[in-house]
């Protein structure tokens, strides 16, 4: 039973960890926070769902859905972002916050305000047999995925060079300008990957959790919480922020279902207390 | 008023930014702060006003330990600094600015209820400030639309405005002109005059016209203290300075 | 940040001619208008809380609905459950919140912009979904049965929709005039300062927590009045008032009409909610338009509103 706890845990902190990990790396990048994000979650998820009918195929659609995510996030980027990166932060903010309210109505709009549910693949539709507890093979599909991302990102971050230029851009973004590390390309691209990610978090948990307009808010008070206590642009933050969070939260909601939201407070209350640059600074 | 520096020390990681640097001063001098570039200046300064904390060593202000005590701290005991780069209020007049920060020396900062700019006692109070830094005839000019050298006077303005004990200046002919040096310089003279002043600055020719005594530090330590006669003869500074 | 701060011959006369129109349409209007107007003048209340932080002290809250749920729901209870007279709860809402308020302040007030806006939007979800839940509160039903003020002893009927719209507008006119004094006082003049240059402020040795604390917690005592009136409005409450969407609305207000001036405050809580509710009628997807007219005037008119009528008064000249 507690080995079924863990997993869900854990399986809920990797679909945190990879809506936080995009925020945290636009945030450490520009500088300011996406409220959208979680509206890319949700249109990743319905994009999925559509491919998915259209298609047949949940495969097809965890592909192409963080594609179109990733498009989206680039075109946004192009049209709007990138011709107010000197402006106020929060002028960025408050378009971001307009942003939800499009994406919100466009949903509904080509979608319907009700609630859908998309279907595990056939090959993950079964259960798996764990210390003689049968655990559905699909959350354990999510795990792997979340893991599969932080490693690749652990690698692109650390061993690559383009990683290296984005190390760079967080860190010291006058001094990355004046070495000509093309801060925008890098600013391009960031984006639009952190946009990726949100769509691959939403298709990915939709056979879990459905699709339904509302869900892009839900996460990203979580996401932003992960984000607040992790440190904003850091990879490890991110990660140790999604499973602090994560398992606060699971293992809060079945065993002392009141005082779960308090802890969740309590953590971020405590972190901006004492550590208010995050508990992982970039 | 005694300010004291006893053996401060502070690196950077492996980069070692102040040695055991020592430095005094009384009430009524200018003491003047020069070095090269990259001497640690800027790191002392900080370490006085309270933005940086020192690794080792200890500030005594009026024989009081305030190594702990963050600026706001420091400001009411009567440190007051002036910025390099222009910390004003952009959207305020000058008028505006001195007033406020006369709100503070007043104690009324948290009154609700009375209109500040009504107020006659700090209108008058803020005149003379205006009138001391030469800004009189831009009373009434926002802040974003001075030049830079009145902004910098301004700067001055907000500082001074606090009575301080001790008046810390930041590179104040950063910037500017030689016509805006030689305003800024009169100025900073007719302060003198009346307050405690530790100048930090790159041009030794401001610091000769102002400076009682002088401090030299080279790569994070103290390499010649005198008057500026003696800094001028000195030729183990002038050495320090060549082509600089 | 960016705000408007120095006009206070227009500001005035703004919020009279508001103030003007506000009653002409009570006095003419049927009882849908004069629900309306009480709408608007409720909302202006919430705007004007908003409105202040963010001039003053640069705070950008994205969950100040809760702060509407708190002067909503305890106004309930405090009427229902033990019999405090509307007029006196108002009041007593105003201290709990101002309370809460001060104590979050603690944690929150000197966090970056950016970081603010990311946390009292978490604080505003977990409050929502807290009212959602709670038995107490009637979870998802919500409260229904309260009551408006008994004012028979001097003769009035606060049930007349007439009446209730002059009564909130004396709420209305008595907050405006209170942060009026309060924005030209030193307090909030500091505050001013702190938004444009937070570091200088400390440098002078000003209490730069204490100060955005204070105003912090004044306008989470001005939302929940407006929270406690709206209840009474309405005579129900449920836990849609303290959505995320709410707070959102009321910063779309404060940017259409432009940060700062409270007045300004006061037209976009006007014309938004004129807007809104035209827009709804016509068409589902009003929200796709509000986002859009937003992101336009985010872009193009910084000072919203209030910036066009200054222009026009310069033309004027």
């Amino acid at each position: 039973m507690l080995l079924i706890q863990f997993l869900n845990a854990l399986q809920f902190s990797m679909t945190l960890f990879l809506l936080a990990v995009g925020l945290t790396i636009i945030f450490g990048l520009m500088k300011i926070v996406n409220l959208a994000h979680g509206s890319l979650y949700m249109v990743g998820a319905y994009l999925g769902l559509s491919i998915t009918n259209y298609t047949d195929s949940f495969w097809l659609a965890l592909v192409i859905a963080p594609i179109l995510a990733a498009l989206i996030g680039a075109i946004l980027y192009s049209i709007l972002f990138k011709h107010i990166q000197n402006a106020d932060p929060m002028k960025q903010v408050l378009l971001t916050f307009g942003l939800i309210y499009i994406a919100l109505d466009s949903v509904r709009l080509l979608w319907g305000t009700m609630s859908h549910s998309i279907s595990a693949p056939n090959i993950l539709s079964n259960s798996i047999l764990l210390v003689n507890e049968p655990y559905p093979s699909y959350r354990l599909f999510v795990i792997a995925i979340g893991l599969i991302v932080l490693f690749i990102l652990y690698i692109i971050l650390e061993k690559t060079k383009i990683g290296a230029k984005v190390r760079a851009s967080v860190d010291d973004p006058e001094t990355a300008q004046l070495l000509k590390i093309n801060t925008d390309k890098i600013l391009f691209y960031t984006f639009a990957l952190g946009c990726g990610l949100a769509g691959l978090a939403g298709i990915t948990v939709a056979p879990i959790l459905g699709v339904e307009p509302g869900m892009d808010m839900e996460v990203l008070v979580l996401t932003l919480i992960v984000v607040v206590v992790g440190g904003p642009g850091s990879l490890k933050g991110a990660i140790i922020g999604s499973l602090l969070i994560g398992f606060v939260d699971s293992f809060g909601k079945v065993y002392i279902p009141q005082l779960a939201q308090i802890i969740i407070y309590a953590v971020m209350a405590l972190t901006i207390l004492f550590k208010p640059d995050g508990l992982y600074k970039r | 008023m005694s300010l004291s520096l006893n053996n401060i020390n502070k690196s950077f990681g492996n980069i070692k930014v102040l040695n055991n640097v020592n430095i005094q001063s009384h009430s009524r001098e200018c003491l003047g702060i020069i070095g090269p570039n990259g001497a640690g200046k800027s790191t002392l300064f900080k370490v006085i006003s309270g933005n940086l904390k020192q690794d080792k060593g200890d500030i005594y202000f009026n024989s009081l330990n305030i190594n702990n005590l963050n600026i706001n701290k420091r400001a009411r005991l009567g440190i007051a600094q002036s910025f390099q780069k222009n910390s004003l209020f952009l959207e305020m007049t000058v008028k505006e600015s001195i007033m406020l920060a006369l709100s503070h020396k007043y104690k009324i900062t948290f009154k609700m209820l009375n209109s500040l700019i009504s107020n006659k006692a700090i209108n008058n109070d803020a005149m003379e400030i205006a009138k001391d830094t030469g800004l009189y005839d831009y009373f009434d000019t926002k802040s974003d639309n001075l030049s830079y050298g009145l902004q910098r006077q301004l700067e001055l303005g907000i500082a001074i405005s606090c009575s301080p004990k001790l008046l810390l200046l930041d590179e104040p002919t950063a910037g500017m002109s030689p016509a805006e040096t030689k305003d800024i310089i009169k100025l900073i003279k007719n302060l003198s005059a009346k307050y405690s002043i530790i100048i930090v600055e790159h041009d030794m020719d401001v610091i000769y016209e102002l400076a009682n005594r002088i401090y030299v530090l080279d790569r994070g330590s103290l390499i010649f203290e005198g008057d500026a006669k003696a800094v001028k003869n000195s030729e183990l500074v002038q050495n320090k300075y060549l082509g600089i | 940040m960016h705000a408007v701060n120095n006009n206070p011959q227009l500001r005035l006369q703004l919020f009279f001619a508001l103030l003007v129109s506000a009653i002409i349409a009570n006095i003419f209007g049927g009882y849908f208008t004069r629900f309306f107007v009480a709408e608007i003048v409720i909302l202006s209340i919430f705007a004007i809380s908003l409105d202040f932080i963010a001039s003053r002290g640069g705070m950008v809250s994205l969950g100040h609905a809760m702060f509407l749920g708190i002067g909503a729901y305890a106004t309930a209870i405090l009427t229902l459950n033990y019999g405090i007279s509307p007029f006196a709860s108002t009041f007593l809402t105003f201290i709990i919140a101002s309370l809460i308020g001060l104590i979050i302040a603690y944690f929150i007030v000197l966090l970056d912009g950016i970081f603010f806006i990311m946390v009292t939007l978490a604080l505003g979800e977990m409050f929502n979904s807290w009212v959602f839940t709670s038995d107490y509160l009637g979870g998802s039903d919500g409260i229904s049965g309260i009551m408006r003020p008994d004012l028979a002893f001097i003769g009035i009927d606060t049930n007349n929709p007439l009446v209730f719209t002059f009564y909130v507008l004396l709420w209305l006119i008595s907050i405006y005039f209170l942060l009026i004094k309060i924005t030209d006082s030193p307090l909030g003049k500091n505050l001013d300062a702190i938004r444009q240059n937070s570091n200088r402020i400390s440098a002078i040795g000003g209490y730069t927590k204490a100060y955005k604390a204070i105003a912090f917690s004044l306008s989470a005592g001005i939302a929940s009045i407006a929270g406690s009136l709206y209840v009474q409005l309405n005579g129900f409450i449920s836990p849609e008032l303290t959505h995320w969407t709410v707070s959102g609305e009321g910063l779309i207000m404060i940017i259409v009409g432009g940060i700062g001036s409270i007045s300004g405050a006061i037209l976009g809580a006007t014309v938004v909610h004129i807007v809104q509710h035209e827009l709804s009628s016509i068409i589902n997807w009003w929200m796709l338009v509000i986002g859009f007219g937003f992101i336009l005037i985010v872009l193009f008119m910084k000072d919203g509103l209030w910036g066009l009528l200054e222009q026009i008064q310069k033309k004027l000249r």
